[in-house]
Formats: C-alpha cells, sequence, structure tokens
C-alpha cells in the first residue's frame, strides 16, 4: 500500500510537471506547481508513516506550508499586481517541448536503473521521476522567458531533489533541510521583487530584454 | 441450456439499453452540479430525458440541399455509439460481444461515428458545420491515437487486447500500481474532456461561432435527428467514464452474473462514474475555455502523457 501511495504521487509530480510544460497560462503553473508541492508533502507524510521517520512528518509540514501554500500565494499575488497573466511564446513550440520532455523522461528513468537503490521497485519509480522532473525543470528554465515561469521551474528542481533526499536516502540532517526551506522561500521573495522591478522598468517580463542595450 | 450466442445478444441488449437509459441522467448530473458550484439551482436530474422526448416528437426540419449523407449521419452515429456499449465491461468482468474484438474494434467504431457526423456535417454546405467538422477532426487526428496509447498501456500490463479479458486479470491479479497506470490515467482523462466536449477544449452550454467545436458541426440538425445526436454524445460520455472506472479502478466489478455480486457492482460502478463526473465538473468550472489554437497543445500533452505509459513499462 505504501509502495502505491508512492508511485501514485510521484507520478503526480510528474504528470503535473508535463501540465506545465504544456500550458502557459501563468496561474494555471501556479497552481500545478502548488499541487506539486502537495504531492511532495503526502510522499514525506507516507514514509515517515510507514516507517517510522517522525523528522520527515517536519519536513512534510514544512513543505506544505511553504511551497503548497505561501508561495504559490506570494506568486499569485505577484502575478496580480503585475497583470501579466500569459506566457510569451517559449524558445521552443509545445508540442517540440513536449517531445524533448518525453526524450528526458526515457533518459531520467534509464539512468535511474544504474543507481543501487534504483535497480527494482519503488527506489526506481522515484529516482527516475525526480531525474525526470530535475532534467524537465531544467529545460522549462532554459526555453522559457518569463521570469516566473523560471522561478517556477527552479522550484520544480528544488522538488525534485527533495524527492531523491525523502524517498531514497536516510533524509538530510534537520538544519540543511531548514536552511534549504529558507533559501527557497527567500529566493522567491528576491526574484518576485525582481520579477516587479523587470516589469517596472521594461514593462515585460521577457527576460531576454534584459541583454538589449539601453540608450 | 441457452447458446452462448443467444446469451451474448441477450446481454449485449441488456446493457446497451441500460447505458441508454442512464446516459441523459449522468449529462444533467454533471449540468446541475456545475449549476450548484456556481450558485445556481440547475435543471431538475430528469430534465435530459425531457429534452429528449421533446426533440424525439418534433417534426425534423432539413435543408433542400441536404442529401441522405446529412439524414444518414445522425443515425449511423447514434449506433455506433450503441454498438460501441457493448464491446466495454460495465458491472460484470467481461463484455457482452467481447468475442467480437477489443480495444481496436472499440475505437474503431467511434471513429466510424465520428467520421459519419463530420460527413454529415459537410454535406449541407452551410459554414458551420465544415468549421465544426474541420475543428472536430483537427482534434480527433491528435485524440484518436493517444486513445489508443492510453488503452494499449494497459493492456501490455495484462498482456491482452480484450477489453473484458483484460478486466478479469486486473480482478484476479494483486493490485500493484505502476507509474505507467497512473501517466496513462492522466493521459486518458484529458482525452476524455476533449472528446465530449468539456471546458478547456469546447463548451457544451454555448453556440457562440468562434468557440464552438461539436455544437458548430450539429447545428443543422433539429427534432428526432438532434435527438439522435445528443442521445448518442451522452453515451459516449458515459462509455468513457466507464471504460476510465472499470480500467483503473477495477473494483467491486461482479466476477459471475450472481445477484449480490451484480448489486455489488453497479453500486460500485455507480459510485466509481459518480466520482468521476463530480472530477470533470470541477474540472470544467475551474479552468478557463482554450483557445481553439491552443487546443491541440493540450491534446497533445495527453498524447505524450500516453506515450510515456506505454514507454516506462519497458524501462
Amino acid at each position: 500500500m505504501t509502495s502505491n501511495i508512492l508511485i501514485l504521487c510521484a507520478t503526480g509530480m510528474l504528470v503535473s510537471a508535463y501540465l506545465m510544460v504544456g500550458q502557459k497560462a501563468l496561474l494555471t503553473t501556479i497552481r500545478l506547481y502548488g499541487a506539486q508541492s502537495l504531492l511532495l508533502g503526502i510522499v514525506a507524510t507516507t514514509i515517515a508513516l510507514a516507517e517510522g521517520r517522525h523528522e520527515l512528518f517536519v519536513t512534510a509540514a514544512l513543505t506544505v506550508t511553504l511551497k503548497a501554500a505561501l508561495i504559490p500565494w506570494f506568486l499569485l499575488r505577484t502575478v496580480d499586481r503585475i497583470g501579466i497573466h500569459r506566457e510569451i511564446e517559449p524558445a521552443l513550440n509545445v508540442p517540440a517541448s513536449l517531445l524533448v520532455c518525453l526524450g528526458l523522461t526515457v533518459v531520467g528513468y534509464r539512468v535511474s536503473t544504474g543507481f543501487l537503490e534504483g535497480a527494482r521497485g519503488v527506489g526506481h519509480h522515484l529516482i527516475g521521476v525526480a531525474l525526470s522532473l530535475l532534467l524537465i525543470g531544467l529545460f522549462l528554465m532554459v526555453t522559457r522567458k518569463k521570469a516566473i515561469t523560471q522561478i517556477l521551474a527552479l522550484l520544480t528542481v528544488e522538488n525534485a531533489v527533495f524527492l531523491v533526499a525523502i524517498g531514497v536516502t536516510e533524509g538530510m540532517p534537520f538544519i540543511v533541510e531548514l536552511g534549504i526551506s529558507f533559501d527557497v522561500i527567500l529566493a522567491v521573495l528576491v526574484l518576485g521583487i525582481l520579477v516587479q522591478r523587470i516589469v517596472g522598468r521594461f514593462e515585460s517580463m521577457d527576460i531576454s530584454r534584459l541583454s538589449k542595450l539601453k540608450g | 441450456m441457452i447458446p452462448d450466442v443467444l446469451l451474448a445478444t441477450g446481454a449485449a441488449l441488456l446493457q446497451a439499453g441500460g447505458m441508454l437509459a442512464v446516459a441523459p441522467l449522468l449529462k444533467t448530473l454533471i449540468k446541475k452540479m456545475k449549476a450548484r458550484l456556481q450558485n445556481r439551482q440547475g435543471p431538475p436530474l430528469w430534465q435530459g430525458y425531457y429534452d429528449l422526448a421533446k426533440l424525439l416528437r418534433k417534426e425534423p426540419v432539413r435543408s433542400e440541399t441536404a442529401s441522405w449523407v446529412f439524414v444518414a449521419g445522425p443515425r449511423v452515429y447514434f449506433a455506433a455509439a450503441v454498438a460501441a456499449t457493448t464491446l466495454v465491461p460495465v458491472l460484470i468482468a467481461a463484455a457482452p460481444l467481447e468475442a467480437a474484438g477489443g480495444i481496436l474494434l472499440l475505437v474503431g467504431t467511434l471513429a466510424l461515428g465520428r467520421f459519419a457526423l463530420a460527413t454529415a456535417a459537410l454535406d449541407t454546405g452551410s459554414p458551420f458545420g465544415g468549421m465544426g467538422a474541420s475543428r472536430d477532426m483537427t482534434i480527433a487526428a491528435l485524440a484518436e491515437p493517444a486513445l489508443l496509447l492510453g488503452l494499449f498501456a494497459s493492456a501490455l500490463a495484462v498482456g491482452t487486447m480484450n477489453l473484458g479479458a483484460l478486466v478479469r486479470t486486473l480482478l484476479e491479479q494483486e493490485p500493484a500500481w505502476h507509474p505507467s497506470d497512473f501517466l496513462a490515467f492522466a493521459g486518458l482523462f484529458i482525452i476524455v474532456i476533449a472528446e465530449t466536449g468539456r471546458i478547456p477544449v469546447d463548451n457544451p452550454a454555448t453556440h457562440l461561432e468562434l468557440t464552438m467545436i461539436h455544437e458548430a458541426m450539429v447545428l443543422e440538425y433539429s427534432g428526432p435527428d438532434l435527438a439522435l445526436v445528443e442521445w448518442a454524445s451522452a453515451v459516449k460520455e458515459l462509455l468513457y467514464l466507464t471504460l476510465l472506472a472499470n480500467l483503473f479502478m477495477p473494483i467491486g466489478i461482479a466476477l459471475r452474473a450472481e445477484p449480490v455480486a451484480l448489486a455489488i457492482a453497479l453500486v460500485a460502478w455507480a459510485g466509481k462514474v459518480f466520482l468521476l463526473a463530480v472530477a470533470v465538473t470541477v474540472v470544467e468550472s475551474t479552468n478557463a475555455k482554450l483557445r481553439l489554437f491552443r487546443v491541440p497543445e493540450l491534446v497533445s500533452v495527453s498524447l505524450g502523457l500516453a506515450f510515456l505509459a506505454l514507454a516506462i513499462r519497458f524501462l
């Protein structure tokens, strides 16, 4: 049962990443990220209950409050304030992006069989999904031009790292976890302000304009 | 002993009749739940039947330029939808006419119905019909392979393309989830929304020329012809939800035709279809309709997910 729930949630995270790639409305992307973080929280809770690792309850609580509620709320507010709701045409169009992401998932899954832990069973799927998420996150960061989408891609990568850390390893020391969580929230805050500044100056969230000379 | 042929025919008639009887209820139920989410009263649950009865009583009005293709369209569409219901296991872990074929026949039958309706829409030469047909085909060209791939993914897990045998094997073996199942489910869920003309793809409640797909295709129909199209669409929707429920949540399906097991199966089936209907309603109420040019992107996501579901089995 435990492994079923873990697989369900991990695959759900992968599906949410695909939906992020597949559409351009910023609000939906932010909500998808919230759902993804919620699933990560469920993964942490499930492992905590099944293996009696009580410190994971704290991780789950942190994940859900920070990443599934606070960060999406903050980003939604930022989007609301700057009044830009859509991703502009990404560097690669959606069907092509999806094809690339399919390839990346296959690569991630193939690589996961190389890990000792990932040879079979739940570990295989968890590492496979996490590596795929990591690659998809990096890919999104490269191809999307909006600052908000890039933040979300960065956060997806961070979710992927957490999935491996929680699901496969013995878990990170608590202080490291706390540090990462605050790092993430600080990064989002700073990036949120940065986005507002970019929009204020360039009247667009297109970060490719940053490299243009201003006379 | 009753010969197998008669038994299968009887079961097929019962199942098709049952699905035909329940389908309008499902459609109204979704409409009602949607209305409730928007703080409206919504139609009474029997509204679907009233609408059909009203339409069936009326006289069909057909364009002077319409040929037999226009008349045949709704009939073939309706027949295909009814035929498809006999290929899917609903209450018992066996489809009445499973000897005839499995996944490929099911998808092919549904494609035949769609083809008939699209050609009929082109027949009168009205711009709306042609527009609707071309839009419907654009989406179908992506949705159909995704549907096939998604169904293949679950067939691959069990080793049979026959839907009845597939569900039987699923029931007998230990429930062990694979990422592939969930990916296929997610892919097929998007397909169901696209195929039944629900909101991110098409809006069943409006006749706005810029956005309508299915409604544009059947705009020329009236009276009994329209009733057939509406009824068949409702049956198709119920069919897709049943397929999703029974392939991915095969709990409660009866293995043998015993009264108690059948009663449990009926309750389980109604519950599962209701849950899926709630999911469809929530998706419809919380999303905005996509621009037509964005729809292929959404459908290609489901194609990607279905492909991935298949690929992950080999990794």
